[in-house]
Formats: C-alpha cells, sequence, structure tokens
C-alpha cells in the first residue's frame, strides 16, 4: 500500500476547515476517519498487483559502451484497470533508463515497456525486481506489489582494438601472400606443387617432380598453419590496479573525483582508469582475432588461484565470440596469483608445443616469488610470451622535472621502470619474449609480435 | 565457464515477490501478540498502584507514603464521614457541633477565609505550626523545633493515654491556662488541648497520620481518636489548582486564541504525517551491487615517491636518476650492456663535446647536498642525455 500527495493534501486543507468549525475536536476526528475511508475505497477499487504476468524479450548480449533495450510485456488478467507507476529494478551498473514508467493496462490487455541499458562494466547484470504501484480511482491511495522477472544481459569486453585489425590482416596477407610464395624462407611450409608459368622463379623448380611428368613443376610455400595459441590471462591482485583513461565513463558515480581527491598535487588525470585485466583483455581479443585469420587454434586461460575461466578453441568461426562470451564475467580476484598452478594447468591443457600468452603484470615482487622459478618448465616445452600493460601515469612521473617533489617522484618511477627493464631482460634470457607497452598500444603491440613470430616460423 | 543464473524460462513468467496480506499476518503476529501483551500489562500495573493525586501534604485521596488516605479509611470503616473539602465555602456548609475540622495548611487562605474558620463552630485539629494559628487557636505558641520521634504521652488527656506512645515532635507550644500539653517535647508540648466549648488541638507534626507512619506506635489510635471523635470528619486541604489571583484580569495567551487552534495544528499534524507515509513509501527495493576495488596502479610508485620526500632521500633518488640516464646512453653510445663506468664517462664525453670530469661529476659524482643540487642534477642528467640523441 502507498498514499499520494492528494491524500496529503486532503488532510492539509482538513486544517482550515477544522480552525473554523464550531466543534474542532469532532471535526479532526471526523477528517481522520473521513480520510481513512476515502484511502479503504480507493484500495479497494485499485487494480491488484499480485495477479499481473510479466514477460521479458529483447537482447541478452551488449558490447560495453553500448545500449541495450530489454523490453517488459505486462498483461493483467485481473478484472479491474491497472493504473500507476511501474519501475523496472537493475544495478546501478546497468545504467537502466527510465527509472520509473508510467503504467496504463486496461483489463485483459497488455502493453509493451522498454527499458534502455547503458552498461558501465562488463560482466553479467540481472534483472532485481520489477515494482508496480497500481493507484486508485481517487488517486489517494495505491497498491504496491513486486515481481520478480528473471532476466540476465551479459555485458560483453569492447574489442576496442579492433580498428588494429585491418592493419594486421593485412601485414598478414602480405605475409601470406595470398598466392602462395615461391620462395622458401623461414616461417613457411611446403604447400603444393604446379605447374610452372613464365615469371616463376626458376630455383624453386622441384626437379625431381619434372622428372616424374612431363610438364616443369614448381614447388610452392606458405605461411605455418594450425598452429596452437594460448592465451592465459593472470586475474590476480596486479589486473586490478587501474592504468590509462577509462574509454567510458567508469560508473554512474562519480568515482574520479574520489580518486583525485585522494591524489593531491597528481596531474589532470582525474579517471581512475580502467583495470589492466580490461586492457589485456582487449589485447588478448585482437590476437585471438589476428590468429584465427591466420589459420591457428585460439584457447584461453584465466588464472588465478584457481582456474577462472577455460576454453578450447571450437570451430574457427565462432571462437572470437565463444572467447568474448567467456571473457565477460571475470572481475580480478584480489589474491595473489599461484604461478605454479597456472603453468601446471597449462601444461595439463597443451599437449603439444604452442604458443603460450601470458598476459599478467611485469611486477617485480610478484615475478621473483611466482612465474620466474616455473618459467623453465613452460619454457621448455612451449613458445612463452609475456605481455604486461605499462602505466603510462609512471611515464609521466618519470619525467618530472622542476621542483623537487617531482624529481623525488621521478625517481620513483625511474626505480620502477629499472626493475621492469631488468626483470624483462631476465625473461628474456629465460627464452620468452616480452611485449610491455602502453595500454593503448598494448593490442597492436601484441599483435606485432604474434606476426613477427610468425613470419620467423618460431610458432 | 557458463551463465551463472539459469536462464528464464521459455514462457518468461514472472513470480509475484510481494507477501500477501495473510503472509503478512502469519509473519508478524508474534510481534503483535507481543504489543498486545506489553500494553495490557501496562494497563494492569496502572489500575494496581491506583491513582495518587493530591498536593502530597497530608490528603486523604493521597496514596503516597506522605499522604492520608489509609486515615480516611479507617475513618469511614469506622463510620466517620470523612469529607474531603479544598475551600472554607465546602468547610462552611458542613459548620456544627458534631464536626471536627482538620487543618493541615492555611497558606491558600485569604484573612477573610482564615476568619471564617474561627468563627465556625466545628471542633478544630490543626497540624502543624500554620501561618495564622494564632488566630485560629488563640493563647497557644510555638516555642521552638523538635525532632519527630516515639514519644510518651505524659498527661491526662484520655486521647493520648489510650493510644499510648505516637510519633511526635515539629514544634512544641505553649498553651493558654486550662489547657493540656501531651507528648512533651525538650521545653513545650507537641500536642496541646485547649478543652473550651469548641475544642481545639494542636499538633506540631502530621507525620503520625501519614500512610507511612500509621501502623507504628499508636499512631493509628491517636490520629483516631483526634481526628474521628465526631460522627464529621472535614478535611480541609489545599486546592489541586491554585485559584486565580482575583483582581490581575490579564487573560493569558492560550485563552485569547480560538478553540480550534489547537486542532487545526493537530489536524496538520496528521497532514504531516501522511504526507511523510506519501514521500516515504519507496517504489521497490533498494538494489545493492558488488562493486569491483578501484585502486590505482600508480599508488605504489606515487607511495615510493613521497617517501623519497620525507626522507630528504637525496641519494637513492639520485644513484636511481643517474642508473637510468646510464642504462638509456649505453646502447645509444654503442657499448655493450657491462660497460665500465670510465667507457661511458669517455664515450658520452666525446659525443657531446662536453668536458669529461663535468660528465664523470654529473653521473658518477657524489650525491647532491641539498634539493636544489638534485633539481640541477636531474636537469643536467636531461642535457646529457639530450645531447646524446641528438649531438
Amino acid at each position: 500500500m502507498a498514499l499520494t500527495g492528494r491524500a496529503g493534501l486532503i488532510a492539509a486543507l482538513g486544517a482550515i476547515a477544522v480552525l473554523f468549525a464550531p466543534r474542532p475536536a469532532y471535526a479532526v476526528l471526523g477528517l481522520l476517519l473521513l480520510l481513512a475511508a476515502l484511502v479503504v475505497v480507493d484500495l479497494s477499487l485499485a487494480g491488484s498487483v499480485r495477479p499481473l504476468r510479466l514477460r521479458r524479450g529483447g537482447e541478452r548480449l551488449v558490447r560495453l559502451g553500448e545500449q541495450v533495450a530489454v523490453e517488459l510485456i505486462v498483461e493483467n488478467p485481473g478484472r479491474r484497470r491497472v493504473r500507476g507507476v511501474l519501475r523496472d529494478a537493475w544495478p546501478p551498473s546497468a545504467g537502466a533508463s527510465p527509472r520509473v514508467q508510467r503504467l496504463d493496462v486496461p483489463a485483459g490487455e497488455r502493453r509493451r515497456l522498454v527499458t534502455t541499458l547503458v552498461p558501465t562494466r562488463r560482466g553479467d547484470r540481472e534483472a532485481v525486481t520489477v515494482a508496480v504501484r497500481s493507484l486508485g480511482p481517487l488517486g489517494i491511495a495505491a497498491r504496491q506489489g513486486s515481481h520478480h522477472a528473471p532476466w540476465t544481459v551479459r555485458v560483453l569486453p569492447p574489442f576496442l582494438s579492433r580498428k588494429h585489425l585491418p592493419a594486421k590482416l593485412s601485414r598478414l596477407r602480405e605475409l601470406e601472400g595470398r598466392h602462395p610464395a615461391l620462395v622458401r624462407g623461414q616461417g613457411t611450409e611446403f604447400d603444393s606443387l604446379r605447374e610452372y608459368v613464365v615469371g616463376d622463379d626458376v630455383r624453386s623448380i622441384d626437379w625431381r617432380a619434372t622428372a616424374r611428368r612431363a610438364d616443369v613443376v614448381v614447388r610452392t610455400w606458405r605461411p605455418e598453419r594450425d598452429r596452437r595459441v594460448l592465451i592465459v590471462l593472470d586475474t590476480g591482485r596486479t589486473a586490478a590496479g587501474r592504468v590509462g583513461t577509462a574509454p567510458f565513463p567508469a560508473a554512474p558515480t562519480p568515482a574520479g573525483t574520489s580518486g583525485a581527491a585522494r591524489e593531491p598535487g597528481g596531474s589532470g588525470t582525474s579517471a581512475a582508469g580502467w583495470p589492466r585485466l580490461d586492457w589485456s583483455m582487449d589485447a588478448a581479443l585482437l590476437l585471438a582475432a589476428l590468429a584465427t585469420r591466420a589459420g591457428d587454434r585460439v584457447d584461453f586461460l584465466a588464472h588465478d588461484r584457481t582456474v577462472r575461466a577455460w576454453t578450447s578453441g571450437a570451430s574457427r568461426t565462432d571462437s572470437l565470440a565463444a572467447l568474448v562470451n567467456v571473457m565477460a564475467p571475470i572481475d580480478a580476484e584480489l589474491v595473489e596469483s599461484d604461478s605454479a598452478a597456472m603453468v601446471a594447468a597449462v601444461l595439463a591443457r597443451a599437449k603439444r608445443r604452442c604458443l603460450v600468452v601470458l598476459l599478467t603484470d611485469l611486477n617485480p615482487a610478484a615475478m621473483d616469488e611466482g612465474l620466474l622459478p616455473v618459467l623453465p618448465q613452460l619454457a621448455a616445452r612451449h613458445l612463452v610470451l609475456v605481455a604486461a600493460v605499462a602505466d603510462p601515469r609512471v611515464a609521466e612521473m618519470a619525467a618530472g622535472r622542476g621542483t623537487a617533489e617531482l624529481v623525488y617522484d621521478a625517481a620513483a618511477a625511474e626505480h620502477l621502470r629499472g626493475q621492469r627493464a631488468r626483470l624483462t631482460a631476465r625473461l628474456r634470457r629465460h627464452g620468452c619474449e616480452v611485449v610491455d607497452a602502453a595500454p593503448d598500444d598494448l593490442a597492436p603491440a601484441l599483435a606485432d609480435a604474434y606476426l613477427s613470430l610468425k613470419a620467423a616460423g618460431r610458432l | 565457464m557458463t551463465l551463472t543464473t539459469a536462464p528464464a524460462p521459455a514462457a518468461g513468467t514472472s513470480t509475484p515477490a510481494s507477501p500477501t496480506a495473510g503472509g503478512l499476518w502469519r509473519g508478524n503476529r508474534g510481534f503483535v501478540l507481543l504489543g498486545l501483551l506489553v500494553a495490557l500489562a501496562a494497563v494492569l500495573a496502572a489500575l494496581l498502584t491506583g491513582t495518587s493525586s493530591g498536593n502530597g501534604r497530608l490528603d486523604p485521596e493521597d496514596t503516597t507514603l506522605n499522604g492520608g488516605k489509609a486515615l480516611a479509611q479507617l475513618l469511614r470503616r469506622q463510620g466517620v464521614q470523612v469529607e474531603r473539602v479544598s475551600t472554607v465555602a465546602d468547610a462552611g456548609r458542613l459548620d456544627g457541633p458534631g464536626t471536627t475540622l482538620m487543618v493541615t495548611d492555611t497558606s491558600f487562605l485569604s484573612d477573610e477565609e482564615l476568619l471564617r474558620l474561627v468563627s465556625g463552630r466545628s471542633h478544630l485539629l490543626i497540624v502543624g505550626a500554620l501561618p495564622g494559628l494564632d488566630r485560629l487557636a488563640p493563647g497557644v505558641t510555638p516555642l521552638s523545633e523538635a525532632t519527630p520521634r516515639s514519644r510518651e504521652p505524659a498527661c491526662a488527656l484520655p486521647a493520648a493515654v489510650r493510644a499510648g506512645s505516637a510519633h511526635l515532635g515539629g514544634t512544641t507550644f505553649t498553651g493558654p491556662r486550662g489547657s493540656i500539653g501531651c507528648y512533651p517535647g525538650p521545653d513545650g508540648a507537641t500536642l496541646v488541648h485547649v478543652p473550651t466549648a469548641r475544642t481545639i488541638t494542636v499538633v506540631g507534626d502530621g507525620a503520625f497520620m501519614t500512610n507511612q507512619r500509621l501502623a507504628e506506635d499508636g499512631n493509628a489510635a491517636l490520629a483516631m481518636n483526634l481526628a474521628g471523635a465526631r460522627p464529621v470528619l472535614v478535611w480541609l486541604v489545599a486546592p489541586d489548582r491554585p485559584r486565580p489571583v482575583p483582581g490581575s484580569g490579564e487573560a493569558t495567551l492560550s485563552e485569547l486564541l480560538p478553540p480550534g487552534i489547537p486542532w487545526a495544528v493537530a489536524q496538520l499534524v496528521i497532514a504531516l504525517l501522511v504526507v511523510a507515509l506519501w514521500r516515504g513509501r519507496r517504489l521497490g527495493p533498494v538494489v545493492v551491487e558488488r562493486l569491483p576495488v578501484v585502486v590505482r596502479a600508480a599508488e605504489t610508485v606515487e607511495g615510493r615517491g613521497r617517501l623519497y620526500r620525507a626522507r630528504r632521500a637525496r641519494d637513492r633518488a639520485s644513484a636511481t636518476l643517474r642508473a637510468a640516464c646510464a642504462a638509456r646512453l649505453v646502447p645509444r653510445l654503442g657499448l655493450p650492456a657491462d660497460a665500465a663506468p670510465d667507457e661511458i664517462i669517455a664515450a658520452t664525453a666525446l659525443r657531446t663535446g662536453q668536458d669529461a670530469v663535468w660528465v664523470r661529476s654529473v653521473m658518477y659524482g657524489p650525491p647532491p647536498a641539498d634539493d636544489a643540487g638534485l633539481i640541477a642534477l636531474a636537469g643536467h642528467l636531461d642535457t646529457l642525455e639530450r645531447q646524446v640523441r641528438e649531438p
């Protein structure tokens, strides 16, 4: 049950009547009884909320940064018209609007309401409840009730780096040659034999095959295919750190202001940034898209202390969709990653040699204790590529000059950069490839590293 | 990993989430019953304790320890008609030789009223050294204070002799000629009886007649003998509300206001409650959500910078800056990664054309002595680097 402003207005106007009534005490009592009677009548004449039937429809998937419409069909099987307001309650980060909608469903009919979601965060967003307030004919009181109308919208990673995909694909095509190459080079494998045509390199003539046939036959080569790429995403505590500038407004509450307040003397970067995890996912998606086109098989593993997600390259066409779907609900956990368990999980899943792309942070303390001791096991069987998101804020601090404070900050930033450089050198000594790039550059840099590995035939 | 929640059923049906009226009743009837029990207990307790009215100075309606209800009850049971009056006019209506007038307070009486009391025919029982005692009981004068305690009668007054010892004190008196003084204190009697046609009895203190003391000693007997000697007892007490002082004539604000005003205010309070109910009712629940932690990755670096700053760690800061600079210079100068300082200095000096001694002092000199030195060092390192990059 709920009252409306009209009830309050009646009670307030009653005060004037009481002022001039000959028997004010009785007037107050009478007004109270009148109001109660009106409320009871209005409630009994209001359309019932409980028998309403709600059905949902619309989209279940949305990319972060885009909007999605979820429709709600309200069916009124009761005998009375249901007139009032409806609130389709979603979690704040679903960005649902409008918050409250008008509702008017005559008896036996149905109406369609649309709620638009503009999610501000990756993951699954579940509809909480639908609350309906049904006004009586007098508009004094209303019946109120809620319904569970379950619906889940999965907010997928935005794949911002797909803008780099055409450029990388054209490089891949160059590498591949579209028409098979005639020159045997590194990173190629035997493709087929075909008849010689004028213009072919005479060095590619296969004399043995030519001898068997009446024609001159050349060998053709193509880049190696059907390699395996295993993308390992570290979802431990270092993945929660925020770097760069978030491409979308972070949250409905201005989290950026609190971040700026905590950082006096910081530069103008008011936004709290985007988690390393999301940048890593972005890079992983570009790599997966590229590798799928290049004919390689892409597996994906998310790991902190246990396996958080695992998908083995399904069919070539929908592997990217599967990957995006698996990534969507993953969040960084505030635990130290267990690198030994991660390596064990990789070794258990990848029997054949493959390219293991490890998306993590080059955090010296965590790496010394975690990954470096177990890296030789992994590097012995697979080609390991470590990709990390560098913090542009650190580079900014390292360039700070002018005041003593800025120079001290610059020294601290150089300290971290030096540690990262030493760590990179140690990883390279173990035979790993290392990509350490700023958030915006990580995805293309990782794609380039993959392409150069492919060109060099090291997969 | 799959969806954590099961997808909605094919029909997408909804289920009502709010409780029904019956469910509400079943869920909360325990609290309702508990509330009723508490209310019942409160009502019972109020009924059992009874009313306590009166001003507390020996009032026949008062049930507190200082009241006189017990005495009034005893007297009524003995067949004495006890009348509680608070005006002299009421007392005068019952005036007569068969009446005892008990006076416990005269502070509210005007002079005329006091005179009317004096001129009455009732037998007087005066409790305490009241103002106007000299007119009510001529010849009886208070002497001094005496501690109320149990005293022996030590006189020939039959009422006192029959009662025996009693809790008396307060004030001692001397009586006129022919009077009987009982229960003597240090210098006079605490009970004086003037046996004229209209007997006047003055006691120094009324404590022996209170509910608290009535059961002790011969208190009850003495009180019954004094107050219940005649068939009617007129008990004069102060009125519950002081009478308005005549002649002032000023009406208070509340009397000037129309009678509707307080009720209109009450109606406005009701309106306020209704508005509060209207605004306070939320449409649907508050939705909570697990939010991700917001921590900037650069915070550890900023923290280290502040630590350097707080400790003025110029040695560490300068060493880090120099090492970073050298690490960037070495590949540009075409030197091996493990080049010795002397090689680096020589190559740098050669490339930039700077003095080797100055280059050494910049790159491998002692830590700067103050913050200005540190800032200058950072500038010099930048200069060297730039000159190596663009000779």
